[in-house]
């Protein structure tokens, strides 16, 4: 590079070089002027090429972080001097086959971070077994010999004594998107009996709602569809500070001339972007989403002939009883006859049997079981609206339809003036976005998870889809309610069944703790006796019924808890640690970072961090498949969870050998079962052909449709290929996605509902008793005597619990855990922006500094989720004012009703965690610096 | 000066996720010294930002009818820092019980983050990234007694001669933008270079190319058919920060539009969100026009009508926002020769 001699003044010709000049001179330091006197005007540029050579790096290895953000985004990996330097996004993904915005460059502060966060002091660098008492972060440095030995020790010892079910093995927010890791895992329950804990409900983000509609919980597309749409609501969600990969889609959108709203009780950094913003009190969701049913109806904005095709809202109903007229009130009899639905044939004027109904009493066939069955109505034209007599096997019987009960509701409950009662939005701008997204081309719903944590949050989605049904958007490019996809499970289900069959055991955290943590002793002391005894007598019920299983018939003795930091979100706080955790005979965490969960465990095994290991990582927000690739070897003794699990399963074996263990017995799903313990390693391995993660992504590569199919070292060359058949903004049948939308929608296969169509009304006796079967809208729970409602989302500067402790990221938040309050909630308390505030209710509280802004809405605090116990005074975080594990609502436990049943992870209890309120006060230190000396025992009741 | 390379910043896209930040923060600023500099920050805007209350020493520092005019140096705990947690303390050896920063922030670089100015619901914030806007008129470079600043003929890029600098720090009192840094450990000022070795190569500076939010245009001015100068002086709606502070800025912002503010009832309401007054006083009186222009545009593409501004705004190739050949850096010895 040339050196440069430019004329520094050159520049001040026209604006008086000499006043310049003079007056820099005056405010020269005299020792500067000594330097300079005399001086030639000097040559520049040598000092550049130490620039230069800081920009230069030994190696470049592609890769990601694999974890549950759903992101994945392509990165190279750059090596310099053996140690990660940095990390830069791959960027180049070129357009998508339509015309949209491409999905270059897909990053965050976080992944950029990351080359520095996995040499933070929060690393575990070698196995520790505890020494003090559990929470007292006393250690011993162990080998893996000695570490796995005891392990495996323990496994044998409460397999044998209590049962497989006694231990569970739980994947995190951390693992639980590596494909192969996460598949080892099942392989690993699969061939010991261990019980895998769910943690989508777990954590509250099931949408359950979309499941009891479609058959399936995530009707998502690609993020591109975004820009396909004409008008997205953005729903109790903030991509702008959750997706950030994706966010530029929404803003791309809104200059292509789409109306982007977000609805949100606070103004969330998408509100700052969107064209409009609606504003309903926190949880009354439902209430305007019905408000703008209401408007899409009274303005007659419905795609009639879809209605009529692909959902039950022509499906007659007895006025009597307000159960579905069925077969067998003609007196048919037969599997089939209580799930064979009626619409009444405006032609023919008489109820006719529904096409593709009658499934049998499970109803809900997966399209490929009923290839032949098919919507189309073939010259039938269901009613929407009426009401007809109809001669039963027990006499004449008035009937109406679901629509026309639809209709009714809203108007009666619903009209966008009753709403505005309820939410505080104003009745013209629910019917202004309601007429807008019913008359666009393509209306889109933009989930979020938020949704789901509310105890009725299954009621919001169906009313979303009840919206996306009357307007036809469901299965519509870039129209529908959005989440998600999930990879299909082909070439998963093969790895982990091979050679043993299917033997995994999932089980439901909401209803596993409300088992082992007293769920009914936590709603007695929130909600009181009356809400308390009427979930336990439903919950007593569905077990007496055969619909769920009772976990409080096994003892939980063990945990593993893989990339899992459970103890930061469960079950009130501490309640979680002293109720349950305390109980364990032998908590394992297998993690790279600290965290609490770690703190209190027995054994802490360090684990391999995204760049260090071989994965790949897949989600239907993108049709890229991202490879994880070792780019540096694992810090310190740490290794990849398949390397941990298969000295484990070595360890198992041999001592079974050894002992000749005789076989453990086990129960699946009611039958008796025995696992040989001396074959666990095995059949883990595959009997040795399986070595690694590497092996696992092989096969997964080579099993699974939709996967291009190539070595996994092409892949890592790559960095991220395109899966098959996802060029347009929907994935195609032979995509490594599900298809189910367009199963339906465009090839008119039924829906694995009970009633075979997108399903509005629910005629189960407890849904008619709780008054659920339509989507009605039910105010949130209070806790009495707290006026204010504290609802969580995730976080901008963290995934989950992960990142939450960079020292560089902390910097560029407050230094600790804030909450966010409205100036005036905070005036009145007498707090000030940055004040330490104590925000409890009857369960307890946490501290937390006040981040006081308009944004927030008066009555309402917000919180990002995920802050780590550990960062707390009293290593109490937020959920020590949260009552999750209670709330198993009387719907969510219905069994035996086609779809509906507990049937992990499609139907299960969401935890709930915006159902309570609370209050805040100044926080003010008893002692302003040290506090009581620490000790073991404090920390452990903490 | 026979090229003058710039940036083109739309905040009708920036999310604040500090992406930027963090992409700098670990290619430059990770030295001894440099703990706290940020030579790209995001701000939350109306805020005090970063360093704190810089826009008020602003207007005492840059060009004032052509005379150079000197602030005051910030005090140090106007930026922030990056304190250290107690991990060992907390995790491995079981003295502390909480984990915090040795020494708790009391203001920090984004310590304002999404706190709102204005009264719920018709409050207003958004986010502003900030660098060296590697001005035509630096103040900085004239400030400096020793000549250690200067600006380069090829690309427009002021630089601190590291080689030269005495730590004088009379650059940081004239900046107005407070974008010159002083490293305690080198006894040296620095600032953000437009990562000039990348450029070299035909790669976007850090904060651009690692920018999810496909936000930021590199190019130079002179090109006139690239998306620069169409949006700074054919569309004439991406402007310069604080134009009054004359040292003609080589960074431009796309100013924001909020969503629809609420009447007193509650309805949808024409009245801005941002009060106009407040665009003015960052971007000049040219606002006013560019808010019309983008305006006028996005009424067109919602009638289904083609816009061309709104098509360079879109960018639907990502490769599009770089002008200065972007390509792929994953040579395996290093894409840097010299």
């Amino acid at each position: 590079m040339a050196a440069l001699t430019t004329d520094r003044r050159g520049f001040l010709k026209h604006t008086g070089a000499a006043a310049a000049a003079a007056l820099s001179l005056k405010y020269m330091p005299g020792e500067a002027l000594a330097a300079t006197a005399g001086a030639a005007l000097p040559v520049y540029g040598a000092w550049e090429d130490v620039m230069r050579r800081k920009w230069t790096w030994d190696r470049v290895v592609r890769g990601s972080r694999g974890i549950n953000c759903s992101g994945h985004c392509a990165f190279n990996i750059y090596v310099k001097n053996g140690i990660v330097w940095r990390e830069e996004q791959q960027g180049e993904y070129g357009r998508s086959g339509e015309d949209t915005p491409d999905y270059g460059p897909r990053g965050c502060q976080k992944g950029i971070r990351h080359s520095k966060y996995m040499y933070g002091k929060q690393r575990v660098l070698y196995p520790m077994k505890r020494v003090g008492e559990r929470g007292a972060g006393q250690w011993e440095r162990v080998s893996w010999d000695q570490a796995i030995s005891e392990i495996a020790d323990k496994v044998i010892e409460h397999a044998t004594q209590s049962g497989p079910d006694s231990i569970t093995f739980a994947m995190g927010t951390q693992m639980i998107l590596k494909r192969a890791s996460f598949t080892a895992l099942f392989r690993f329950a699969n061939v010991t009996g261990i019980v895998i804990p769910e943690t989508f409900a777990g954590v509250g983000d099931l949408p359950v709602g979309a499941y009891m509609t479609l058959g399936y919980n995530l009707p998502g597309d690609n993020m591109a569809a975004i820009y396909k749409s004409k008008c997205v609501l953005v729903w109790a969600a903030n991509p702008a500070a959750t997706r950030i990969p994706d966010a530029h889609f929404f803003w791309e959108a809104k200059y292509n001339g789409t109306e982007v709203v977000t609805i949100a009780p606070d103004f969330s950094a998408t509100a700052i972007h969107s064209s409009k913003w609606l504003n309903p009190k926190p949880g009354t969701d439902t209430a305007l989403a019905m408000a703008m049913v209401q408007t899409i109806i009274a303005d007659g904005l419905i795609d009639t002939d879809y209605v009529r095709e692909q959902t039950d809202l022509p499906f007659l109903v007895r006025v009597d009883n307000g159960k579905f007229l069925r077969a067998s009130d003609f007196g048919e009899t037969g599997a089939a006859a209580d799930t064979s639905f009626y619409f009444w044939d405006e032609k023919t004027r008489k109820p006719v049997k529904a096409p593709a109904t009658g499934f049998g009493a499970f109803g809900s066939p997966t399209p490929e079981q009923k290839p032949g069955e098919s919507l189309v109505l073939n010259g039938l034209k269901p009613a929407l609206e009426g009401r007809w007599t109809v001669k039963t096997k027990s006499g004449r019987v008035e009937v109406t339809t679901v629509f026309a009960m639809t209709r009714e509701l809203c108007n009666s409950r619903y009209t966008p003036e009753m709403a505005q009662v309820i939410t505080g939005v104003h009745a013209d701008n629910t019917r202004a976005v309601a007429r807008t997204f019913a008359k666009s081309s393509a209306g889109m719903i933009y989930a979020g998870y938020r949704s789901c944590k509310w105890l009725h949050g299954d009621k919001l989605h169906r009313a979303w889809l009840l919206m996306c049904a009357l307007t036809g958007n469901t299965g519509r490019d870039g129209g529908g309610m959005q989440t998600t996809q999930l990879a299909k499970g082909d070439g998963f289900a093969q790895f982990v069944f091979a050679g043993i069959g299917p033997r995994v055991k999932v089980a439901a955290i909401s209803v596993w703790d409300y088992a082992k943590g007293d769920g009914k002793a936590l709603n007695t002391a929130t909600y009181g006796n009356e809400i308390a005894d009427h979930f336990d007598k439903h919950y007593r019920a569905s077990i007496n019924n055969g619909w769920l299983p009772d976990y409080a018939k096994t003892p939980w003795k063990m945990a593993f808890m893989c990339g899992h930091n459970t103890a930061n979100w469960r079950a009130a706080g501490t309640r979680f640690r002293e109720t349950v955790l305390a109980k364990l005979e032998t908590i394992v965490a297998m993690t790279p970072d600290m965290s609490v969960t770690a703190m209190y465990s027995d054994y802490v095994l360090p684990v391999a961090q995204h760049y260090e290991r071989q994965d790949f990582v897949m989600e239907g927000r993108t049709p890229f498949i991202q490879v994880l690739d070792r780019a540096v070897p694992p810090l310190g003794e740490s290794e990849d969870d398949w390397q941990i699990m298969a000295r484990i399963a070595k360890a198992i074996s041999e001592k079974a050998v050894a002992r000749q263990l005789p076989p453990v017995k086990d129960v699946l799903y009611g039958k008796p079962i025995e696992h040989d313990y001396s074959k666990v390693h095995e059949l883990f391995t595959m009997n040795g052909k399986i070595t690694s993660t590497r092996d696992i992504a092989q096969f997964l590569i080579d099993n699974s449709e939709g996967i291009p199919k190539m070595s996994f070292e092409e892949l890592a060359k790559k960095g991220f290929v395109r899966g098959d058949d996802s060029e347009g903004t929907q994935f195609g049948p032979k995509s490594p996605y599900s298809y189910d939308i367009l199963f339906s929608t465009r090839d008119k296969r039924p829906y694995a509902t009970l009633t075979g169509r997108q399903q509005f009304y629910f005629d189960h006796d407890w849904f008619l008793q709780e008054g659920e079967a339509l989507p009605v809208y039910v105010d949130p729970l209070v806790i009495k005597g707290f006026p204010l409602r504290l609802t969580m989302g995730h976080a901008r500067h963290g995934i989950h619990s992960m990142w939450r402790d960079d020292a560089f990221l902390l910097s560029l938040q407050r230094g600790e855990p804030d909450v966010y309050v409205n100036p005036d909630d905070a005036a009145k308390r007498g707090v000030k922006d940055g004040d330490l505030i104590r925000t409890f209710n009857s369960l307890g509280g946490f501290i937390a500094m006040a981040h006081v802004t308009s944004s927030m809405q008066p009555g309402a605090m917000f919180m990002y989720h995920g802050w780590d116990p550990m960062m707390f005074r009293g290593r109490q975080n937020f959920s020590g004012a949260i009552p999750t594990a209670g709330l198993l609502k009387p719907t969510s436990l219905v069994g035996n009703y086609g779809h509906i049943r507990y049937n992990s992870p499609n139907y299960v209890p969401n935890q709930t965690y915006h159902d309570h309120t609370v209050e805040f006060e100044k926080h003010v230190p008893a002692k302003p610096v040290a506090g009581p000396a620490f000790t073991a025992t404090t920390a452990v009741r903490a | 000066m026979s090229r003058q390379i710039a940036m083109v910043i739309d905040l009708n896209k920036c999310i604040g996720c500090q992406a930027c930040t963090a992409a700098c923060k670990s290619l430059w600023t990770d030295e001894e010294g440099q703990e706290y500099m940020l030579w790209n920050n995001v701000e939350t805007k109306p805020g005090r930002g970063y360093p704190k209350n810089w826009e008020e020493k602003g207007a005492k520092s840059g060009w004032k009818d052509g005379v150079l005019q000197y602030g005051d140096i910030h005090d140090q705990n106007d930026f922030g820092s990056v304190p250290q947690l107690n991990h060992e303390e907390v995790y491995f050896k079981g003295t502390e019980e909480r984990l915090q920063q040795k020494e708790p922030m009391t203001y920090g670089a984004n310590w304002d983050e999404d706190t709102s100015s204005g009264d719920y619901p018709n409050n207003y914030h958004f986010y502003l990234p900030r660098l060296c806007n590697h001005c035509t008129k630096p103040a900085c470079l004239e400030a400096c007694p020793v000549r250690a600043i200067y600006k380069r003929d090829q690309d427009g890029i002021v630089l601190v001669d590291q080689d030269k600098c005495q730590g004088f720090r009379l650059c940081n009192r004239a900046c107005p933008y407070d974008k010159v840094y002083y490293n305690y450990v080198k006894r040296k000022s620095q600032k953000c270079i437009f990562c000039f070795p990348r450029v070299e190569q035909g790669i976007a500076p850090a904060c651009a190319r690692q920018c999810p939010g496909r936000l930021r245009f590199v190019g130079f001015l002179e090109d006139l058919d690239g998306p620069i100068a169409k949006l700074v002086y054919q569309w004439k709606v991406a402007l310069p920060l604080h134009p009054e502070f004359g040292t003609e800025p080589n960074v431009f912002y796309v100013p924001p539009m909020l969503p629809a503010s609420f009447d007193a009832e509650g309805r949808f309401s024409d009245e801005p969100r941002v009060p106009t007054d407040y665009l003015r006083y960052l971007f000049g009186p040219g606002v006013d026009q560019a808010l019309i222009t983008l305006d006028a545009e996005m009424d067109r593409t919602k009638a289904g009508k083609q816009s061309e501004l709104m098509d360079l705004l879109i960018a639907k190739d990502w490769k599009s926002l770089f002008n200065i050949t972007d390509v792929q850096i994953t040579s395996s010895t290093g894409a840097a020769t010299s």
